[in-house]
C-alpha cells in the first residue's frame, strides 16, 4: 500500500466526490418529484394518460441506465438536445430513477385506507385539498422506507456517469488509477467514499422514520 | 334547535355488476326525525345509507334532500357537477362505522380540517369551533391527541365531533358502535341520543336494537335488497307480521341470550 499519492490526488477525489453526492441528490429530488407527478397523474387521469405514463415506466425499467445514458448523450444532437455531460448526467438520472419513485408512491397511495378519503369527501372536500391534506401526507409516511432504500441504490448508479465523463468520484478514481496504478488504493477510496454516504443516508431516514410516524403508531 | 333536513328516497336501483344490490327503494325520512335501517348482514343497509350522500352513486330513481335531487342534475340525467355535489355534501354528515380519522391529525385538527378547506373560516376561529365541538361530545381534555392515542369509544366521537361541527343539517350513521369493545359502545349511544335529542336528523344502520327501540322514530327493515317494512319501533321490534323481520329478530335474540 501506498498512501502518500493521496497528498496529491486527494483534493481531486474530494471534489469528485462533491459532484457524486450533487448528482445523487439531484437526481433524487427531481426523480422523485417526476415519480410523484407519474404517480399521481396515474392516479387522476385519463385513460390514455394512464397507458402512456406505464408505457414510459416499462420502457425506462426495462432498460439499462448505462443505455439509456449513451442514447440521451450520443442520440440526443440528433434530435436537437445538446447536452453537456454533467447536465446529460443529471437529466438522465432523473429520468432513469422516476419510474421507480413512481412505483413507490403509486403503492404508498394504495395503502392509504380508502375510508380516510371518503371521510373528507363526505364533509365535501375538494379533491386537490384531500391529495395535499390527506393522500400526499399519509403516502409519504409510507413510502419512506421505500424510497430511503431507492436512494440509497440511486448513490451507486452515479458511477455510471464517469462514462460520459462527468468528473465525479469514480472518474476521478479511474484518472487516479491509470496515472499511478494504484488500483487498489484508489478503490479502496471509493468504496469508503460510498460507505459514508449510504451509511449517514440510512442513518438520516430512519431518524426521520421514526419521527413523522411517531403520532401513527399506536401505544402497546 | 338545529336546522334539519329531509330524505326522499324514490325508486333507487343500484347494481354491481349483474347484482342488484338495492331494488326499487322507497324511503321517507321527515326531518329532525330519527330512522334505523336494521336487516341481516350484506341486505345493503351500507349501500342505501351511501346513496344518500351520493358515496355511492345509485343507477336509477331519485334521493332528494330538502327536495334538492343528490347526484344528478335531473333523475335519470347527467351527474351533478363536483362543487354542486361537495356543496350539497357539507350539510350531510357521516359517521363510519371504522371511524376513518386522519392519523396525522390531532382530534382538534381532524375537527378543525373541514372548518378551514371547506368553510373557509380562519384558523383559529375553527379550533375554537374544533374545541367547542370535542366540549360537546365529552372529550374537551383529549384536543391534543392523535387518533392513535385515543380509545375507540373515543375516536368514534371525535369522528362524530368533526361531523357536528360542520353544522350539518342531517347525519348519517353506519354501524358506529359495531367496531367498539361492549363496554365503549354506550358513550357513543349517549353522544348520538343527546343529538337526537336535539332535533336533528338521523339515519342510522345499527345493530344495536335498544337504540332503535328506544331512539328511533321509525324503524326500516331491509332484506336482499329490498326495503321489507317501516314502521314505528315497537311495530317492528315487537310484533313484527313479515316472517323475513321474525326470523331476523328470531336470529338476535338468540345470539344475545346467554
Ligand atoms: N363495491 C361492491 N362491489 C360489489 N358488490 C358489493 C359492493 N359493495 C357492496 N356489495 C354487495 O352489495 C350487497 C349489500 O352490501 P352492503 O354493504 O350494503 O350490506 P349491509 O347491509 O351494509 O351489510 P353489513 O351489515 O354486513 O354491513 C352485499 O351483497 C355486498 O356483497
Ligand atoms: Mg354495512
Amino acid at each position: 500500500m501506498e498512501w502518500s499519492i493521496f497528498q496529491q490526488y486527494g483534493p481531486m477525489l474530494l471534489r469528485g466526490f462533491q459532484i457524486t453526492v450533487f448528482c445523487w441528490l439531484f437526481g433524487t429530488i427531481f426523480g422523485m418529484i417526476l415519480g410523484l407527478l407519474i404517480a399521481l397523474a396515474q392516479r387522476y387521469g385519463v385513460k390514455p394518460v394512464r397507458w402512456l405514463l406505464q408505457a414510459y415506466i416499462e420502457i425506462i425499467r426495462g432498460t439499462p441506465f448505462l443505455v439509456q445514458l449513451f442514447v440521451l448523450y450520443y442520440g440526443g444532437p440528433l434530435i436537437g438536445l445538446r447536452l453537456d455531460a454533467l447536465p446529460a448526467g443529471l437529466l438522465g438520472l432523473t429520468i432513469y430513477g422516476s419510474p421507480y419513485f413512481a412505483e413507490i408512491f403509486r403503492s404508498a397511495f394504495r395503502a392509504v385506507p380508502h375510508g380516510q378519503i371518503e371521510a373528507a369527501r363526505a364533509i365535501g372536500m375538494a379533491e386537490v385539498s384531500i391529495i395535499r391534506r390527506i393522500l400526499l401526507p399519509l403516502g409519504l409516511v409510507s413510502a419512506l422506507p421505500a424510497l430511503v432504500n431507492f436512494s440509497i441504490i440511486l448513490t451507486k448508479e452515479t458511477v455510471i456517469l464517469s462514462i460520459i465523463t462527468v468528473p465525479e468520484l469514480m472518474y476521478q478514481v479511474q484518472r487516479m488509477s491509470t496515472e499511478t496504478f494504484r488500483y487498489l488504493e484508489a478503490n479502496l477510496v471509493l468504496a469508503l467514499f460510498f460507505w459514508a454516504l449510504v451509511e449517514l443516508i440510512s442513518r438520516v431516514g430512519r431518524r426521520l422514520e421514526i419521527r413523522i410516524t411517531k403520532h401513527l403508531i399506536e401505544r402497546t | 334547535m338545529v336546522q334539519a333536513s329531509s330524505v326522499e328516497i324514490r325508486k333507487v336501483n343500484k347494481f354491481y355488476g349483474p347484482f342488484q344490490a338495492l331494488k326499487d327503494i322507497d324511503l321517507s325520512v321527515p326531518p329532525g326525525k330519527v330512522t334505523c335501517l336494521i336487516g341481516p348482514s350484506g341486505s345493503g343497509k351500507s349501500t342505501l345509507l351511501r346513496c344518500i350522500n351520493f358515496l355511492e352513486e345509485y343507477d336509477s330513481g331519485e334521493v332528494r334532500i330538502d327536495d334538492q335531487l343528490i347526484g344528478y342534475e335531473v333523475p335519470g340525467g347527467r351527474k351533478m357537477p363536483a362543487r354542486k355535489l361537495r356543496e350539497m355534501r357539507r350539510s350531510i354528515g357521516m359517521v363510519f362505522q371504522q371511524f376513518n380519522l386522519w392519523p396525522h391529525m390531532t382530534a382538534q385538527e381532524n375537527v378543525a380540517e373541514g372548518l378551514i378547506r371547506v368553510r373557509g373560516l380562519p384558523r383559529a376561529e375553527a379550533a375554537d369551533r374544533a374545541v367547542e365541538a370535542l366540549r360537546k361530545v365529552g372529550l374537551g381534555d383529549k384536543m391534543a391527541n392523535h387518533p392513535a392515542r385515543l380509545s375507540g369509544g373515543q375516536q368514534q366521537r371525535v369522528a362524530i365531533a368533526r361531523a357536528i361541527a360542520m353544522e350539518p343539517q342531517l347525519m348519517l350513521f353506519d354501524e358506529p358502535t359495531s367496531a367498539l369493545d361492549p363496554e365503549l359502545v354506550g358513550e357513543v349511544l349517549n353522544v348520538m341520543k343527546t343529538l337526537a335529542g336535539e332535533g336533528m336528523t338521523m339515519v342510522v344502520v345499527t345493530h344495536e336494537m335498544g337504540f332503535a327501540a328506544h331512539v328511533a322514530d321509525q324503524v326500516a327493515f331491509m332484506e336482499a335488497g329490498e326495503l321489507v317494512a317501516v314502521d314505528a319501533p315497537a311495530r317492528i321490534l315487537h310484533q313484527p307480521e313479515d316472517p323475513r323481520i321474525q326470523g331476523f329478530l328470531r336470529t338476535y335474540h338468540e345470539r344475545n341470550a346467554f
